[in-house]
């Protein structure tokens, strides 16, 4: 399916979202590289972190153009710095600070959607200003 | 614009994929969500219920053609254009939101 989803990818005329597999080795098999914007989720711990560096590397090499990552699961300032100073060593941008949530978890545990269940979230709010962060900055 | 999120699982990405999707339909976009991921779970994130989620029946074999990859082999490509594979066989998650799962290995004889 690897072609398929490039070419899919690639000439789709609407906007396109795709969920990654997790790790790696997809974005060096290339379906990442037909996208214009790259987000890398990470939470705010070290092998989490290493992870989305790695990533945003491989990227680079991809030569994907704009790779940013999305903090998530943040529970106090210092979880946010954390990201913030790894991302600053780096020389990585930060689209996005996504609070964790208890809503999500619920709407997981119920097979819901969390924007469904509580359109009010913390993290839904996050994801919104995340959205408009995207659109602004739109090459 | 041309999306992709990732991350190691449990990261929350499929949340922040889906939930991203949804918000940028709700401003009128037109936009198509793809689940690559081997353990689909975009489509709970979307809202869409389970069951009505399926991943891709087969691909008619002349929607598709071998083209030889960097690696020296070949992989089956897409023939006709993404638009009208979106149109059949992408699902309905809501007004100007279609998903399409991909994540399922053994579709279309190609891993």
């Amino acid at each position: 399916m690897r072609g398929v989803l490039r070419g899919l990818v690639s000439t789709a005329t609407r906007t396109t979202v795709v969920d990654l597999e997790a790790g790696l080795e997809h974005l060096s098999r290339g379906t990442a590289r037909h996208v214009d914007t790259l987000l890398l989720i990470a939470e705010p711990y070290f092998k989490s972190l290493e992870a989305a560096q790695r990533s945003f590397a491989l990227a680079q090499d991809l030569g994907i153009g704009r790779i940013s990552m999305v903090a998530n699961k943040i529970r106090t300032p210092r979880d946010e710095q954390t990201v913030r100073e790894f991302a600053s060593r780096h020389a990585a941008q930060i689209a996005g600070v996504i609070p964790y949530d208890p809503a999500v978890v619920e709407a997981d545990e119920r097979g819901t959607a969390v924007i469904d269940q509580r359109p009010d979230a913390t993290s839904v709010a996050a994801i919104r200003r995340l959205a408009d962060e995207l659109l602004s900055t739109a090459s | 614009m041309k999306i992709a999120v990732g991350g190691k699982g449990g990261s929350g990405k499929t949340t922040v994929a889906g939930t991203l999707a949804r918000v940028l339909a709700e401003r009128g976009h037109r936009v198509v969500a793809m689940d690559d991921d081997s353990n689909p779970n975009l489509a709970m994130t979307l809202g869409v219920p389970p069951g009505e989620a399926s991943s891709l029946p087969s691909i008619p074999r002349d929607w598709l053609e071998e083209r030889p990859d960097d690696e020296g082999g070949t992989r089956l490509e897409l023939k006709v254009p993404a638009e009208e594979f979106i149109d059949r066989f992408g699902v309905s998650a809501g007004p100007n939101l279609t998903l399409l799962v991909m994540g399922q290995p053994n579709h279309g004889g190609s891993g």
